[in-house]
This record gives C-alpha cells, structure tokens and sequence, in this order.
C-alpha cells in the first residue's frame, strides 16, 4: 500500500499539482441492533477506497476511488489535478500550502482484544444482555434498543513533503436505549459508552451497566414535567459544560471557519473572551478516550490545544492550509470521515477545566434557576453566534435546593456572552458520552467534559 | 445497467444457496461531483466514484447485512457470506413474514435529468461561483461562504421473490451563507434548494434569500418570554415536520409504542385545512423514485387527510407485522441511494397542501407575534414534545417584519402544533424532504432574554 500512495503522489506533481496528499483505508466494521430482545440488524462492513487531493494556486481538487488498484489511483489523482487547476482558474485568493515536517511513522493504537478477533455471537451476547437488563429492571419499561458498534480502519496519508504515515485504529462503542411507559406517558432513557481501544471496554462497569443506566432515566423521567420558558441561572453538569465547550466555543476556534469569515471570534486572538476562571481545551492525545488520535489525516502529530487559557482566546485549530494562510505552526486539527471526503478541520476530546467550587455549593449559592444534567445533542452556527443544546434532565433549584424535576430543556447562548457569564467552576471532572460531531456532511468521533459550572442568564426553551 | 441487474440477481442466488431463506441485493454506480466558495473565492472542486454492493439476507426472519465498496466479484461473494452467516446469527423473527413480490415499478417521470451527467467540473465551478456573486450582491456582505453539488446514481435491485429493476436518480443541490456586518452587528442568511433536475432559477433564488436574509438579520432585539402566535416559514416547516409527521408515522416506532402518534389512526389532530401526504411519484422532487429500498412499487400515501391520520408509512416488515400492504416507505437514503447500511421506513417527499394566504397577508393578519425563519431542533416523538431554538427568526409588530430575535427558544407539544395550525400559505417549497407553504401556529410558548 505505501508504494501505491508514494506512486501515486509522483503522480500528481508530474501532472502539475503544487502539492498532493491522500488517504488510502481498508476498514471493517461491525453494528448490531436489538430492539425489544430481538436482533433487528446484523451488519458487516467492508470497505477500501483512496481520497486524492490535488492543490494549485489558491483552490483545491478532491477525488476519490473505491478501487485501490494503481490505474484506479491515477485515474483518480488525474481527476483531482484537473479539479485544481479548473477551481485554481476561478479563485479570487492565491496561497501556497507551507511545507511541514514530513512524517514517516507507522502506528497501531493500543488495544487488549481486537474486535476482530471476538467472535459475532460474543458481541451478539453483550447486545442481548444489555436490551434484557432494561426490561428486567422494571414492567414499565415497554421498549428497548440496544447497540454495538466496532470499526477497524489501517489508514495511509502520504503527502508531497514526504509524509508517509501509516495508522491502524480501533475502536468500539455500546449504547442502549429504553422507552417508559405509565398513565398515558411515554419517556426515552439513554446511556451509552466508547473508546478508541478494543473489545475489552465491553467487559468494563459502564459498560455492563448501561441498560440499567438508560432505564432508569427512562423511569425518573416518567413524573417530569415540562420545563418553563425563560431566562435562567443554570447549572450544568459534567457533559452539558463539555457540549456547551464543544458547541459554544469549540466550533467558532476552528480556522477554517475564521478564513470563511464566518466566525464571530475573527480577530479577537489574544482577547478576552471568558471568565478568567476558564480554561476550554481541545486534547486528541487523551488515549482510549472516544475523540482520540496521535496523527491526524494530514499526516501531522495531534498536540492538546488550549484554546481559552483564564479567559483569554489563545489558539485557534488549525489544518496545514489554515496554519499556513495564518503563520502558524499546523496543530494536527484535521480528520476526514473516510476516504471518500475531503479532510477538514475538527475536535477531538473538548473540556473545560475544573475549578475550585464544590457542586453542593454551587447548588446552595443558587437562589433560583436550574439544574440541567446529560446531553442530548447540540448546534451551533458561528456566523450568528448562536448556539444551542438539549439536555436529558432538568431540576428546579430554589434557595439552594433541588426540587422539581422536568424534561428535555434546551438551552441557548450567544458566543461572545455565555463563557463571561460563569459564575463559579466546580472542582469536579468528567470526559462525557461518546459522540458524532457533524459538520459539512461529515462526522467526526469525539468526546467532551468539564466540571459541574454555573452560568448565569440562559434562555431554556420550554412549553410551560 | 444490465450488467448492474444480472450481478443482483447472481448475488441473490449465490446468498440463497448459502442457506439465506430470502434475501434482496443492492448494486450501486454513483458518481457526484462539486465546488466549494470560501468567503467569495473558489476554494474546492470535487470528484467521487462511489460503486458499491448491499446484500440482506434473511434467515428464520432475522437479517443479516452486509455492504463492501466497488463490485469485485471476490469482494461481493465475502460479502454474502458475511451477511447470510449474521442472518443465521441471530434471534429469531417471527415477525418477518417477507420480501416484496415481483411487482413492476411505477411510472415516474422525473427522475433523472439526464444533463447532469454532461455537466463539466467548469460548468459546476461556474454555478457555484454565480451562486456567491449573487448571495454577496451588497456591499454589507463581508463573507459568502456557497457550494453546488450536482450528481447521479444507477443502481439495480433484486430479490428471491424474482423482483429485479433498476432505475437511475439525479440530484443537484445548492447552499449558500451570506454574511453580513454593520458597525457591531453581525448576522448570517441560509438558504438551500434540491431538484434531480438541473435547476439554473435556484441558483438566483438560493442566492436572493441567502443575502436578503443576512441584512434583514442586521437589525436584532430581544423578546420576552411569552405566549405568541408563530409565522413557520416553510425552511422551518420542513425541518420540523420531517420528523414530527414523517418520524411520527413510522410504523416501527408506532408498533414499539415509541410515538407520540401511537393509537391516533382516524383521530382528528388537525383542521381540515390541513391535509399532509407522502409522493415519491413528484416529478424532479429529490425523494421520488420508481420502487422503495426493497422494491415495492412507489404509491401516493395519504397521512392526514383533513385533519384526520389516515396511514402510517410502512416497509415490508412492519407491513407484515400488521396483516397491511406496505407503502413503499423502504429508504436507502435521499437523493442518492447508499450501499452503506440497510433499509429503513422513512417518508418520500412529503407534502403539506398548499392553503390560499400569501406569507404577507399571513404577517399581516398576525399583527403581533413571531416569524420562524429557521431552526435545527428536532422533537421528541416519545413525548411529543418540540423545544428548540429559534436560530433565525424576526418580530411582527403592527403587522409588519421587524428585527431579528437574539437567543429565544419556541417550545409546544406536537399534538398541540397540528391542532393550532390556524393559516396556510399558498406558495409551497422544497425544505428537508418536505414540500410544504408557510404555516400559522396559532400560539406557542417563546422563551426570551429581554
């Protein structure tokens, strides 16, 4: 494989490219379904393919072939040269790719059972055991989901500078969901765990515990009501601060979106942006954890970025273009889905620091507002500076106290607002779930966390 | 073509002598390509070849799936093997009565235009390029961030039950964010429209909103929190009852008991003005095709008709589990067909019919209120319940579009979204896999920061 990608990158230049890199990948992967004790899908999937990119001038030329053969490669890489030099006859900027150390490594990510080698009804076992757990716990449990998901991939990135660096990742996820049912009404609970690893993370508490976990959020959600309108003083728990970090900030820090002239952070490096009590990292090199990776798909070392040190906007994250066209070192920021789509810049595991309030008094210093624990999902679009999450749980706090417990809030923020906003930083620490971040029609493997944090003046979105 | 249908129908075979009590094969040839503006300047054109096998095999009513890249004949018959030996896996289902028949496909016109597939890597560079020019046609535009993607899948299905068609899908897509400052406010405009037919007006209608958008935003307040009626454009429409409506009546999450529209066939959930149905026979729409993901033959399927749910929308599974037919609702993705995974219920393109209010006698007729132009936030269909934020959205004061709102929420129970649709537009478009005019909520609970 390495001698088709170097080929295959001469190639390229001999046909004009200013600079050329691919990603060649042969991946397998494993996903079972179960829904209410029964197997729904049993899937298995092969794939091989090669992305080639081509750049000249100021524009890039992608192509892609599922046929890693050498005259599929050419055809390919031809494709992507004449995409260049058509995008480089229209573009209005002109730039040039800054050389970077050429990496030549080859790396398997650590890993104690390899997927592969545990047989399907091993894996089929621990997705039946886990969608029985949520039914046994309780009769009001009506309907259930569980899931397993593994993904072996060996990647090749090559480059024009000499890179040639060979990864071989694994990685595996578990996930349940259990639907509630009493009186008329209908609650989902969820839990789910993953790593960059094997098959070992199966045999872990968490894991073994997830249906429990999802169930009985299921079941606590059942006597919730609907959360009210309004503007709040909120509290969030571990994995709301790591998707407020994530959605809040993570995606505005990404350069690619500064070029676009789509961020509302654009020329605000060196400012402040936050409470001085906060630190917002972005960290691939924290192993086995779910956003976790040592080369990203440029073929550039992963290093932890601080984004935010005490509140002041420090580092943006960055790809060989943006480094380049912004006179920074590259950050190894840039990760593709597969093959198939062009690399762009990403997060891995996103956090913020812990600080030194105890989560009790955080809550006994709250006069009214809410306690908001587990995420659901977020978004945010940099250009308006607004974003959004919802949450699994919510609970009245008042005079220090937690009463009421209601559902399914979001909550939403301005950019520039929420981090000065904070008004104490607990001293715990949690990486959250497992998650898909999305943009640009791809998703990317991350994870995020952060201590519990109290934030003033955010808008939830209720029906009451 | 040809070529495509005799490697299904080889495939089925070979995973029926491997012991698959029924089994249906996906072949795919997929080729897209498209370009990219970056902040007004081409920034990337793109290429993808994407061929690819499917094979589901079923064993004691337990499915096995497996997919592989490309169609090496090796390749395929690994990955036969695979999805029959999962198939013998599994728990047992005697829920899964079978695959569709043999039936013929439904005429359907529109589905592939056939000049897209002409189209040069110039011509798409070019359209992307007047996309930008027009969405940053104002000198407050500091940014316009635009892509077009234009492209083309034949494939070919065949089951065990002697099913074996193909047909061909086109698709062209565009979007763009125009980005707009003045003094300290910043603000941005989206808007996006799909057709499988080469549509040179949407270019200068996505690049109109987009940029009309972006300065309309410039101009923000506050609200407060309250009960106010909701103008839903129908880009917001569409996001929200694609899952609302589409989600709502997917016969698995209705036979789990995990929707909110569970036990409400024949209930009246909303005015009679309100009629929603489900085509995949819409010419040139992006959901249409001739036969769904399992070969089932597309059909109209209406799903409230006057205010009343007539039908959820069902695959062969659920229709079996049912004693029903099935309505055609197998998916293998939008647009484009994917080998990647396997089928599942989902709507073809549905369409809310058209009212006889244009949007400005609908804001007039408001006098106070909100006007949704855009969100992101998808309900719960177990609860029932929509809360989400209002990324783009606009006073209505005096009747009249005022200033965009900063950071407010929208949240109502769906049931009571239906119930309180009290105007419909007339001029219907394209948004999420919905065809669907503007919608008046007669009142819905506004979180605010004023």
């Amino acid at each position: 494989m390495e001698g088709l990608a170097e080929t295959t990158i001469d190639y390229m230049l001999k046909l004009g490219a200013e600079f050329a890199d691919l990603r060649l990948e042969v991946s397998t992967g494993t996903n079972i379904v179960i829904m209410d004790g029964k197997t729904k899908t049993l899937t298995a999937q092969q794939e091989s393919g090669c992305g080639i990119r081509a750049f000249a001038g100021g524009a890039w030329g992608f192509s892609s072939t599922n046929s890693p053969t050498i005259s599929s490669l050419k055809a390919a890489a031809s494709s992507a040269v004449k995409m260049a030099k058509v995008a480089k006859a229209r573009a209005k900027h002109s730039f040039k790719i800054i050389g970077a150390p050429a990496v030549r490594k080859s790396e398997e990510y650590k890993c104690r059972q390899k997927p592969t080698d545990v047989p399907i009804e091993e894996k089929l076992v621990f997705a039946l055991q886990q969608d029985k757990s949520m039914r046994a716990l309780d009769p009001r449990i009506t309907s259930t989901n569980s899931r397993y998901d593994d993904l072996e991939v060996d990647r090749i990135v090559a480059n024009s500078f000499g890179t040639l660096a060979r990864t071989r990742e694994r990685w595996v996820l578990g996930a349940c969901s259990a639907y509630a049912r009493s009186e008329g009404v209908l609650q989902r609970g969820h839990a789910s765990v993953g790593s960059v690893g094997g098959y070992e993370l199966m045999n872990t508490e968490g894991a073994v515990q997830l249906g429990a976990e999802a169930a009985a959020q299921a079941l606590r959600l059942l006597d919730s009501k609907p959360v009210p309108a309004g503007k709040f003083t909120c509290i969030l728990d571990s994995k709301m601060t790591g998707m407020m970090a994530h959605e809040a900030f993570g995606h505005a820090c990404e350069a690619d979106a500064i070029l676009a002239g789509a961020s509302v952070l654009e020329g605000r490096l060196g400012s402040k942006v936050a409470d001085e009590g906060i630190t917002l990292v972005d960290d691939p090199t924290m192993k086995n954890k779910f956003g976790y990776f040592s080369l990203d798909w440029e073929g550039v070392k992963a290093k932890k970025h601080v984004l935010i040190e005490r509140g002041i906007l420090k580092e943006f994250l960055h790809n060989l273009e943006s480094s380049g066209r912004m006179g920074v070192k590259p950050n190894g920021s840039c990760r593709s889905q597969g093959y198939n789509s062009p690399p762009i810049i990403r997060m891995s595991n996103t956090y913020i620091g812990p600080g030194d309030w105890g989560k009790d008094e955080l809550i006994e210093e709250l006069k009214h507002g809410l306690l908001i624990q587990g995420s659901q999902y977020g978004y945010v679009e940099p250009a308006k500076g607004q974003f959004m999450f919802k949450c699994d749980e919510a609970y009245e706090v008042k005079n220090g106290e937690v009463k009421q417990r209601y559902r399914d809030a979001s909550l939403s923020g301005v950019i520039l607002e929420v981090l000065n906003n904070v008004r104490g930083i607990g001293n715990d620490f949690l990486l959250g779930d497992p998650g898909y971040c999305g943009k640009n029609g791809q998703s990317a493997r991350t994870t995020d966390g952060g201590p519990h944090i109290c934030v003033a003046d955010m808008v939830v979105g209720g029906l009451a | 073509m040809a070529d495509m249908i005799q490697l299904a129908e080889r495939t089925v075979k070979y995973a029926v002598k491997l012991g698959a009590s029924c089994c249906d094969v996906l072949v795919t040839e997929s080729r897209y390509s498209s370009a990219e503006i970056e902040k007004g300047s081409m920034k990337q054109a793109n290429s993808v070849l994407d061929p690819g096998v499917a094979i589901r095999a079923f064993k004691n009513g337990c499915s096995g799936f497996s997919s592989c890249t490309g169609h090496d004949s090796h390749a395929i018959k690994i990955a036969a093997e695979l999805a029959v030996s999962l198939a013998k896996s599994g728990t047992p289902d005697p829920d899964f009565k079978d695959l569709p028949g043999s039936a013929r496909p439904s005429k359907v016109g529109g589905l592939c235009d056939k000049r897209i597939a002409e189209l040069q890597p110039a011509d798409i560079v070019a359209m992307a390029i007047e996309l930008s020019d027009i969405a940053g046609d104002d000198k407050r535009i500091t940014s316009v961030n635009a892509n077009v993607s234009v492209g083309e899948t034949g494939l070919a299905l065949a089951n065990s039950n002697g099913f074996s068609s193909s047909q061909t899908l086109s698709f062209c897509e565009m979007g763009a964010e125009s980005v707009a400052r003045s003094g300290a406010a910043m603000f941005s405009g989206f808007d996006a429209g799909s057709s499988r037919k080469l549509e040179k007006s949407m270019i200068a209608e996505v690049g109109r909103n987009s940029l009309e958008h972006a300065i309309l935003g410039l101009r923000q307040t506050k609200i407060q929190t309250g009960d106010y009626p909701v103008v839903v454009d129908p880009l917001a429409a569409g996001f929200v009852l694609s899952m609302a409506i589409g989600g709502g009546v997917n016969a698995e999450s209705i036979q789990r008991k995990r929707s909110y529209l569970v036990g409400k066939l024949g209930a009246k959930l909303g005015p009679a003005s309100l009629t929603v149905y489900d085509d995949p026979g819409i010419e040139w729409a992006t959901g249409s095709y001739s036969f769904d993901g399992e070969g089932t033959p597309s059909r109209l399927t209406p799903i409230i008709e006057k205010g009343v749910l007539k039908s959820y929308l069902y695959d062969s599974y659920t229709a079996g589990k049912d004693s029903v037919p099935s309505t055609g609702s197998s998916s293998r993705g939008g647009a484009i067909w994917s080998f990647r995974g396997p089928p599942s219920i989902s709507s073809s393109n549905l369409v809310v019919k058209k009212g006889d209010l244009s949007l400005a006698e609908m804001i007039e007729e408001t006098r106070r209120g909100v006007y949704l132009r855009l969100t992101y936030d998808y309900p719960n269909l177990a609860t029932g319940e929509f809360s989400g934020l209002m990324m783009e959205s606009y006073t209505i004061r005096h009747g009249e579009l005022g200033p965009s709102i900063r950071q407010a929420t929208m949240g109502i129970g769906l049931l009571d979204l239906l119930k309180r649709v009290d105007m419909i537009g007339k001029k219907s478009r394209d948004a999420f896999g919905v065809r669907t005019p503007a919608l008046r909520i007669s009142s819905a609970k506004i979180g605010g920061s004023s």
